[in-house]
């Protein structure tokens, strides 16, 4: 799987659930093939997005948050997965597109290629509900079960890196005021 | 009121009412307050920048919060405040229990809290400092309407001179 078709999959299963994208490839990705109002872009403060997803489904309960992660990313705030099991917010669903590459410096090799097993390690933080998909059909029963039932939910997507969509003009205050807009 | 309740009162008076953090000894004595009122949701991080992340994202959520760190606790958040809370203009009031200034017993901690008005000049961020009891609802209160008027983080600055720091009882 590709993480494109993977976000394609997710979207076609939302309706207005807010959605953080990690920056870089996930921004990217996400603005090429569905932007839309309750799409929050994030182009710096790298591993922050899982914290502020659980910020967003802390002050929103009552709709479905979706965060989408990236195995740099993570690595860098793995202590947000414990924040996060402590709190224990039903509507989280934390998605890893993991390509095993910081892929926006340069495709190095992150370290979920040499055997760091990041469900295991959400699972190890206390969040119960877990799963680790490769393929398209896997990912969709994932998002379907953690759309349907409470969370917090952890996806880890094995994606494959093949092509590039070119980085979309930056447009920050006015994606976050578009963005909080939908929560009135 | 004690310093502890008007940081509390004020906090209610903006409407903030999710609370990140990760704990020390003075703050406690805010934060156990906040543990057990039903009007505050509060979290614990198990890293400032975390904090600052969930605060942010309950902005976005259209709420407000707050996050309470000790001063080597900015170390670890910079970039947060730098690369998410500045550009997308989040009004954070962040409270940091100083270490390193007067009564301190501990030379691991002076660098960081000698360091800490640098690194909010060099951000270009503001902060008041809680020097006295004397006045200190009008600090807070000018600290928080700062915050939400200019939408910008905010540091408010908990003096030992006040709080009597880590070993002190006042």
């Amino acid at each position: 799987m590709e993480r494109p078709e993977g976000i394609r999959v997710v979207l076609s299963r939302l309706k207005n659930e807010p959605v953080i994208a990690n920056l870089g490839l996930a921004t990217f990705d996400l603005f090429a093939l569905g932007d839309r109002r309750s799409n929050l872009y994030t182009w710096g403060g790298m591993g922050m997005v899982s914290s502020i997803g659980l910020g967003v489904a802390l002050a929103a309960p009552e709709r479905k948050v979706i965060v989408m992660d990236g195995d740099g990313s993570l690595l860098m705030n793995l202590g947000s997965l414990a924040t996060i099991a402590r709190q224990q917010p039903p509507n989280l669903v934390h998605i890893v597109w993991d390509n095993q590459q910081w892929g926006e410096t340069g495709g190095q090799p992150t370290h979920t290629s040499t055997g760091t097993d990041l469900a295991a390690v959400a699972k190890g933080a206390g969040i119960a509900r877990v799963a680790s998909v490769s393929s398209l059909k896997a990912l969709e029963e994932a998002v379907d079960q953690a759309m349907a039932e409470d969370g917090p939910w952890f996806i880890v997507a094995k994606v494959e890196e093949k092509r590039r969509v070119p980085c979309p003009e930056v447009m920050i205050e006015e994606n976050l005021v578009r963005f909080r807009n939908a929560f009135d | 009121m004690s310093w502890p309740e008007i940081v509390i009162q004020s906090l209610k008076d903006h409407e903030v009412n999710i609370i990140a953090y990760v704990p020390d000894v003075v703050t406690w004595r805010i934060l156990s307050k906040l543990e057990n009122d039903p009007y505050f949701r509060v979290v614990p991080a198990a890293r400032e920048e975390e904090a600052m992340g969930i605060i942010a994202g309950v902005y976005a959520a259209k709420k407000r919060g707050a996050v309470f760190m000790q001063s080597s606790g900015l170390g670890n958040c910079i970039n947060a405040l730098g690369s998410i809370c500045i550009p997308w203009r989040i009004p954070l009031p962040f409270f940091i229990s100083m270490r390193g200034e007067s009564g301190e017993f501990n030379p691991a901690q002076v660098p960081m809290g000698r360091a800490v008005r640098p690194i909010l000049e060099a951000l270009g961020l503001r902060y008041f400092t809680l020097n006295q009891r004397e006045g200190l609802e009008k600090v807070v209160t000018e600290a928080m309407d700062q915050c939400y008027s200019h939408l910008l983080p905010v540091g408010v600055l908990l003096s030992t001179v006040l709080t009597g720091g880590k070993l002190g009882t006042s």
